[in-house]
């Protein structure tokens, strides 16, 4: 058990955030015209993860899978993750596929999205991709106590960068670019570097018809309070660094990015604000998504 | 139900207090001793010990729910379980072991489809319920304002009733792979081999050497569940140094009611609670909870002596009904002597019982048992392997079918939500909605034992005013009945 952080610490903190939240322009910097990925990527090295979350994962990859531990309220939020695909899904005029569905979960962690998505009765299969190997170990060994994974799920320790890359040495052919029903982005574009990068870089495994999911938390005050304040320093219900505000990113800023800097590629966003209240779990509330953790998808146009 | 746990158990499970080499060397041990002869276990979603009531309900529940109907599941019964599915009586006969089945337990039974496959028969609803106190005849009368609109406070049903037609339903739908007539005999945990990691999953090994790995190990194996033993979870709480006594019983009549209108009847006695509670026709299920010297006379009295104690428990003052107890026999003769000294208005207790089912009368001893938790890391209990509660408010199966009803909700959500069904966090609904509802439960029942066995003192008058003003207030005795029937806010 780490002891409280004392006042002193908590100010200091406070000190340090306050500048920066001065000078947070209102919305993310203009997103890179499309045609920087393809320069981007063909660069190999060329990632938008950052090391020093990498390294922050690998230190909690061992209790990624207690359900006591600080993983706790992650796994308290996956059923809903569910919820919100198989909203997305439905909302739309055409009756969507129900079996042989395709999922790629990109930032995979220990696997507790990947894994329960490849337990669905319609998953045909899912690849979960993260930069992180501790983790993946976690997530490997986890896989193997339940049967029903097997031939479901592979996990991949590839920056999405490099996963066509990845996929084609596996196969020990050239591959084309792969395409999944349901490409997962859960809680990961509030660390990485360049989100309006990174997300051009998921866009491409998308099938035509399909939805890019992606979960993240607003850039606001409250979301400040209650994520790195409340839940990391005072609550201690997530690890100490986890979040890191001046990532966070709004769901305007979402829906400009695909809707207006991207238009004609997507339609039909849709969006979820969800509040995790201690000792009832996480809820639906309409309207949350200005103010914390929500929701966010995107179908991709189909042709 | 009976499934039987041999002490090797002990020796697979390394216990989590040793230190880590010695556990591992203990391991290590048992790998030798064991692996060699271990055929590779069947793998199952739920495997289920314990095929009464709770464990029929369940495997019912999933299997006529489209969503958990892919679940592979298996149930495990020490009995010959083709004798219970062609379970049949004459209808002048009616087994000993009947439960009142509340309309919330009906509905679920329906909804699973297992209500149509009873011997309709054969189940008796009741409308009205009258209870008092033997010391005081303070008296609480439980009928619904209007009666003519036939609201049923409860079935009753014999118990074998119920799981030859959850089983009959079971079969119907199929699915469910049935091993009778084989013990448990012993519960392990999984091995780690080639590309499966399964030493977080309990493995059963039947008698014949067939293994059965568990995704999820439901304990529905009664009191001294074998499951509870394995998951190390501890079942606390007391005797209550009482037998109740079962018989099933022929009336003078239909019951003042008549055929339409049938009533149960309770009195508290200071030894215990006496119910007479009505079958079809002119039958009817009694039980006696009392001491166990009192419960040993009764079981060994001829017929007509048996019989006027069960009349004089309804009607005698209880220093009469004390003393009837001290005689060895002559009882039919003494209560038409005490009868005519004592006050009986007869329309305010059961109809006069005039005959008793022979080989009906029978006894078991009354306990309280809590488990700490319901659930385990792939282990979850249900019914009598959770709670045992004194029978005097009749909510012991009807508890069963509650924690059934939850336990398959729980696992449903899991199925549609990807979730691992059988992880503690699965399951953790499940505890959460059942643990505190079967408390209050316990804990009630557990209360109206002990306050109806004082005998004096300032209880007494008290416990009789309390009676008395539920009785004039229609609004707490219907919430009270609305409780007994499993409808309304869900307390109990």
């Amino acid at each position: 058990m780490v002891a409280r952080p004392s006042t002193a610490v908590l100010l200091r903190r406070l000190r340090g955030l306050t500048p920066a939240l001065r000078r947070r322009p209102e919305s993310l910097p203009p997103a890179p015209p499309a045609n920087n990925t393809h320069q981007s990527s063909s660069d190999p090295n060329f990632t938008t993860v950052s090391p020093d979350e990498v390294s922050h994962f690998n230190a909690l990859a061992s209790s990624w899978w207690d359900p006591h531990g600080p993983s706790r309220i992650l796994h308290l939020m996956n059923p809903l993750r569910h919820d919100f695909i198989r909203m997305c899904r439905n909302s739309v005029l055409d009756a969507p596929a129900t079996t042989g569905l395709t999922y790629l979960d990109i930032g995979c962690g220990g696997g507790i999205f990947a894994e329960s998505a490849a337990r669905l009765p319609g998953t045909k299969f899912v690849t979960a991709i993260d930069p992180s190997p501790e983790v993946l170990n976690i997530a490997r060994g986890h896989a193997r106590r339940d049967p029903s994974l097997r031939n479901k799920l592979q996990y991949l320790n590839t920056p999405i960068e490099r996963l066509t890359a990845t996929l084609g040495q596996q196969q020990q052919q050239q591959q084309e670019q792969p395409q999944y029903d349901v490409v997962s982005v859960f809680e990961v574009l509030e660390h990485v570097s360049n989100p309006a990068q990174f997300l051009d870089q998921c866009a491409p495994f998308v099938k035509p018809g399909g939805w890019l999911v992606m979960s993240t938390i607003a850039r606001t005050w409250l979301s400040w309070f209650t994520t790195n304040l409340m839940a990391e320093d005072v609550l201690r219900i997530v690890p100490r660094g986890t979040h890191d505000w001046q990532k966070y990113v709004n769901e305007a800023e979402l829906r400009g990015h695909f809707m207006a800097g991207r238009s004609g590629q997507w339609a039909e966003p849709r969006c979820m604000g969800v509040i995790y209240i201690p000792g009832v779990g996480w809820r639906e509330v309409r309207g949350s998504e200005k103010v914390g953790n929500y929701f966010f998808a995107v179908r991709k146009t189909e042709g | 139900m009976e499934a039987l746990l041999t002490r090797s158990r002990q020796l697979r499970r390394p216990a989590s207090r040793l230190c880590r080499s010695c556990s591992r060397q203990l391991g290590a041990q048992a790998r030798r001793t064991y692996a060699s002869a271990a055929s590779q276990p069947d793998i199952y979603d739920v495997v289920c010990v314990g095929g009464g009531p709770a464990g029929l309900s369940l495997l019912t529940a999933l299997r006529s729910n489209p969503a958990t109907a892919g679940l592979r599941v298996a149930l495990i019964e020490a009995q010959d379980l083709a004798k219970t599915h062609d379970w049949k009586l004459p209808p002048d006969r009616f087994s000993n072991r009947c439960s009142s089945l509340t309309p919330s337990s009906a509905n679920f039974l329906d909804r699973i489809g297992a209500w149509g496959h009873l011997a309709r028969e054969r189940v008796q609803p009741y409308h009205e319920m009258q209870v008092w106190d033997g010391l005081t005849d303070a008296r609480i009368e439980f009928d619904w304002e209007t009666a003519s609109t036939g609201r049923t406070i409860a079935y009753m049903t014999e118990n074998l009733n119920l799981t030859s037609g959850l089983l009959r339903r079971m079969d119907g739908i199929g699915g469910t792979d049935v091993f009778d007539k084989v013990k448990v005999e012993n519960i392990t945990l999984g091995e780690d081999k080639e590309e499966l990691d399964l030493t977080q999953w309990p493995v059963v090994h039947l008698s014949g050497g067939k293994q059965l790995a568990a995704r999820l190990l439901v304990g529905a194996d009664g009191a001294n569940s074998p499951v509870r033993a394995f998951a190390e979870i501890e079942s606390r709480g007391w005797d209550y140094e009482r037998h109740g006594v079962v018989a099933t019983l022929e009336m003078e009549d239909e019951g003042w009611g008549g055929h339409d209108m049938k009533i149960a009847y309770q009195r508290f006695l200071p030894t215990g609670p006496v119910a007479m509670l009505p079958m079809p026709g002119r039958y009817a299920t009694m039980v006696w909870s009392t001491t166990p010297r009192n419960a040993a006379l009764l079981k060994s009295l001829p017929a007509e002596d048996f019989l006027a104690m069960v009349n004089a428990a309804f009607r005698l003052r209880t220093v009469d009904l004390e003393f009837m107890h001290t005689m060895q026999s002559g009882q039919a003769e003494e209560l038409l002597w005490r009868l005519q000294h004592t006050h009986v208005n007869h329309q305010s207790v059961p109809q006069t019982v005039v005959g008793v089912q022979e080989g009906s009368v029978a006894s078991f001893p009354l306990k309280l048992r809590h488990a700490d938790t319901y659930i385990g890391e792939r282990v979850a209990l249900v019914g009598d392997a959770a709670h045992t509660t004194h029978p005097l408010a009749g909510q012991g199966l009807n508890a069963g079918q509650g924690d059934v009803e939850s336990l398959a909700r729980a696992i449903e959500y899991s199925v549609l939500h990807g979730q691992d069904l059988g992880t503690r966090m699965s399951l953790e609904p499940y505890n959460a909605e059942r643990y505190a509802v079967n408390h209050v439960m316990l804990g009630v029942v557990d209360k109206l034992h002990k306050l109806y066995s004082v005998g004096s003192g300032p209880l007494v008058p008290l416990r009789s005013f309390g009676l008395n003003a539920v009785n004039a207030m229609r609004p707490l005795k219907n919430f009270f009945m609305e409780q007994a029937a499993g409808k309304g806010a869900k307390i109990f």
